[in-house]
């Protein structure tokens, strides 16, 4: 069943083979950083279009989905996952990481200790999580609050060498208030994840179960042996 | 990066297992702060899984020297009206550690785990410089400095008893040992170590490959499985935790029956595929299964037998003997003798009500080992706001001398965290607290082997098989073997995991001899015939955990009324025990008698139901009460506070294609 070729059961789902070849992707992807460089904020400028000064710990959300009409024949849902307002001491759980296609870490240019930060939240995500043919996930770094002062003195080239060697597959200098090159930055990573995508389809398990609410209805009706 | 800590929060729950982050994730979604802590740098202490090099730094861990049961330095913390109740420093579950190799070592000395950042591949690396000077061996082998018997057999069994052999084993001249049935003479003689091995035969595993793909494994400390109508099954749906893992049937039911290995046929397909059985075989174990499916039905078919054994009962149901071996070791998973008809009975219903749910046999496990269980519940509860801190120690709790309270915590920073509740895994208590005690071992025993026990057409087997024991009295050994596709061990190896209640003093002396049963050493079969029968063992390790369920709460000296226990994991196969403890808090007086005003308040619809404690009530609420959260049905007569709503808030936002296109949903057509 690959994924979700399956496109969306629309009104004319009925007339069979007449219905146009969408693909459907669902790519989990992470966002990383230290406390308060912005992650939220981000997620929400890019998700709901809104950004609020007023940073408040998401309660009950695991994720903020967005959906992409990337092209005339495919649909990207993208799920980004903010770290849980208080796993913040680094102690994520693999729950977290686990499927993960694609990520951003974040840090604040006006707070240089955040930079520093960088690599640590590099190697635990390459140490957590891998495609199924072992290499890292597409990973982009995220300048954030590029509206204030530059903090951690790097220059654009530096910043190019910084990515090349630590693994990173782009950066970008981004600003959730005034909501600069988000979108830009997304699209790059979705570029990057689709790309994965064809050079190494997901072999889907098809015994792998989910366990969930609607087999339990389902199932409660037809008892068998 | 971490920022200090809030000084004050609701409920601190100390300790990552199964039953605590229940706990944690209840408190949390019901609206409490929340501080979990662990002192170990992982989640889930003795229900965790490992990658390889993870468990080895995990065997390392319990190989070094104890530096002292209790913290020091609390005393001057704690004020004049209180008392503090000192925590263990440094965890006494774990005994009797050892570990063989059966596997050849290449000449690569220095082989590392790929991508293996955050651990410690030191020890990986150089096993044998880092060596503690009791262990036995060597990882490069030569012989004659192995001889030494340094395991004696007089080791206090209240100290970690640790026994690491890396490299060939050679017990020869090993006095304690001598008697070691794993015959390893021929072992001897196969190069090892930088010797010739230049000619690797194809397919053969070795210990640097699985070194190297060390991340491939997820290892259980705990093995067991999930009944698909079980407690824990149904906990993990109603809580939507479910949606953080993913899960799979085991695919075959396994006897052992005069030193072969069968497959147990259990579902009504399996019965009449199957080509051990006669058509009068067939007819029989249908009828009787289709009788234990309703045995309440018609008493009168066993009440004269309700408490004689179970297998004197079935002797008489009209089953040949290799079928009565079956239900009672394999399907009803009890032991002669031991159990009542009755329990037998229920044992079997339970197994065939499980049947079919999600597959054709009764359990299910999650990818990724049993460790994401407890990461799973983490999680919601940091979702809902729960702080979380791993290799975070606690040096003692702090109880107010007048009211017999405890009203904090005191970490291993010295900083004081105050909390009206405390959930504390039993292994965090002291010998003081725990004079009393009286606990349980568990014998375990993981082995990487290179092929099933039983041979099928698809080598992608999970498989459950109960190993009946040998003399009566004596414990049958349970065996779950998972394969490659469960995402807890590297292609083209096995996965197995031996888990029985202690009896002996170690748990090798305890499983060795099924494990003889089962599997050849690797380096005894390269010299036999290539054709031979068992699988391979390449890699082994035994240990003792301790087991800490089912006591009561009495049993430990002086813990104040507002500190909770939650045991470690049991050795039954199912998961009711830990799940149970979500109901922890509230046991004792309170539970029976909130639980019955719990039901007719439903009924009631009343708002003012609960009038006692709030955060025993919004416990109740959350677990008693998820059958009707859930549905949605009953949720302002519960009195739900707008937290639940969350809930409606999550489901359009959860992608219509990650819930199962339903095969049930057949009725459009």
């Amino acid at each position: 069943m690959a994924g979700g070729a399956s496109g969306e059961p629309g009104p004319g789902a009925a007339a069979g083979s007449a219905v146009p070849e969408t693909q459907e992707h669902l790519f989990k992807v992470l966002v990383i950083g230290e406390l308060g460089v912005g992650k939220t904020s981000i997620i929400k400028r890019y998700v709901h279009q809104l950004f609020s000064q007023h940073y408040r710990a998401t309660i009950g959300v695991d994720f903020a989905l967005k959906v992409l009409n990337w092209d005339s024949k495919t649909l990207v849902r993208l799920q980004l996952w903010d770290i849980a307002g208080q796993e913040r001491f680094g102690n994520m759980t693999r729950v977290y990481y686990k499927e993960a296609v694609g990520a951003f870490v974040v840090f604040d240019i006006s707070r240089g200790s955040t930079f520093e930060a960088v690599l640590k939240w590099k190697n635990d995500l390459d140490s957590k999580v891998q495609l199924p043919n072992g290499i890292a996930i597409p990973t982009v770094l995220l300048a954030n609050k590029c509206d204030q002062n530059n903090d951690s003195g790097h220059s654009p080239s530096q910043m190019d060498q910084f990515c090349k060697e630590n693994g990173f597959t782009g950066w970008f200098e981004t600003s959730a208030k005034d909501n600069i090159n988000i979108d830009e930055a997304v699209r790059f990573l979705v570029e990057n994840i689709l790309a994965n995508h064809k050079n190494f389809p997901n072999e889907d398990d098809v015994d792998k179960i989910k366990l969930d609410q609607d087999t339990l209805r389902a199932e409660s009706k037809s008892q068998c042996c | 990066m971490a920022d200090k800590l809030p000084s004050e929060f609701d409920v601190v729950v100390i300790g990552t297992g199964l039953p605590e982050s229940i706990v944690a994730a209840a408190c949390s979604r019901s609206g409490q702060s929340v501080l979990h802590v662990d002192s170990r740098s992982y989640y889930g202490g003795n229900w965790a899984s490992f990658s390889f090099s993870g468990l080895l730094s995990w065997i390392k861990e319990y190989q070094e020297e104890s530096d002292g049961d209790e913290w020091a330095a609390w005393q001057e913390l704690v004020l004049e009206a209180e008392e503090g109740i000192a925590l263990r420093k440094k965890d006494q579950t774990i005994q009797h550690v050892e570990v063989i190799c059966y596997a050849s070592q290449d000449s690569d000395e220095h082989v590392e785990e790929v991508g293996a950042v955050q651990k410690n591949p030191a020890f990986v690396t150089s096993a044998s410089s880092n060596d503690p000077p009791d262990s036995t061996g060597t990882a490069c082998s030569d012989t004659s400095e192995l001889t030494a018997p340094l395991s004696e057999p007089e080791t206090s069994q209240e100290v970690p008893d640790v026994d690491a052999t890396l490299g060939n084993e050679n017990h020869v001249g090993d006095a304690d040992c001598s008697e070691s049935p794993l015959e390893q003479e021929k072992a001897e003689n196969v190069p090892v170590g930088e010797a010739v091995v230049d000619v690797p035969k194809k397919n053969r595993i070795t210990y640097s490959q699985i070194v190297k793909e060390g991340r491939r494994f997820n290892i259980d400390l705990t093995s067991k499985l999930l009944y698909s109508r079980g407690l824990l099954t149904d906990l993990l749906i109603k809580s939507s935790v479910s949606r953080y893992a993913e899960f799979k049937n085991v695919t075959r039911i396994l006897g052992y029956r005069e030193g072969n290995v069968l497959q147990v046929p259990c579902s009504r397909a399996d019965v009449f595929n199957s080509k051990k059985l006669t058509m009068v075989e067939k007819r029989m174990l249908m009828k009787f299964l289709t009788f234990c499916l309703d045995y309440e039905q018609k008493p009168e078919d066993y009440k004269v037998y309700e408490e004689c054994p179970f297998s004197e009962y079935l002797k008489t149901q009209k089953l040949t003997p290799s079928l009565q071996h079956f239900v009672l070791h394999s399907i009803a998973m009890t032991s002669e003798g031991s159990t009542s008809t009755l329990d037998g009975l229920r044992e079997t219903q339970n197994f065939l009500r499980c049947l079919g749910r999600y597959g054709n046999t009764p359990f299910l496990f999650p990818l990724y080992g049993q460790g994401e269980l407890p990461q799973c519940f983490c999680r919601m509860c940091a979702v809902f706001g729960g702080t979380y801190c791993l290799s975070h120690a606690v040096q003692c709790l702090v109880v107010d001398k007048e009211s017999g309270k405890c009203k904090a915590i005191i970490d291993h920073f010295g900083q004081r965290i105050s909390a009206k509740y405390f959930i504390v895994e039993d292994s965090y208590l002291t010998e003081k607290t725990c004079s009393n005690v009286a606990y349980r071992q568990i014998s375990r025993a993981v082995l990487i082997t290179d092929r099933s026990v039983l041979k099928a057409d698809s080598d992608q087997q999970t498989s459950i098989l109960t190993v009946p024991p040998e003399e009566p009295g004596s414990v049958a050994v349970r065996v779950v073997e998972f394969c490659s596709s469960t995402m807890t061990c590297m292609k083209g190896t096995y996965l197995v995991h031996l888990t029985c209640p202690s009896s002996k003093k170690t748990a090798r002396e305890d499983l060795e001899s099924v494990v003889q049963k089962l599997f050849v050493p690797y380096a005894e079969a390269e010299l036999e015939n290539e054709e031979v029968e068992k699988p391979n063992l390449l890699w082994a390790l035994y240990f003792n955990m301790r087991d800490s369920s089912g006591i009561d709460r009495d049993s430990y000296n002086d813990l104040p009324s507002n500190v909770y226990v939650c045991s470690g994991p049991d050795c039954s196969l199912g998961n009711k025990n830990a799940v149970q403890q979500h109901q922890m808090p509230v046991m004792q007086a309170f539970e029976i008698n909130l639980r019955t005003r719990y039901s007719q308040d439903v009924q009631e619809s009343s708002r003012t139901i609960y009038q006692g404690d709030p955060w025993l009530n919004s416990i109740i609420v959350s677990f008693s009460a998820l059958p009707y959260l859930c549905t949605g049905v009953q949720n302002d007569s519960l009195g739900r506070s707008e937290l639940w709503k969350v809930d409606m808030i999550w489901l359009p936002t959860r992608p219509a294609f990650l819930k199962e296109t339903a095969p049930h949903s057949s009725q459009k057509a």
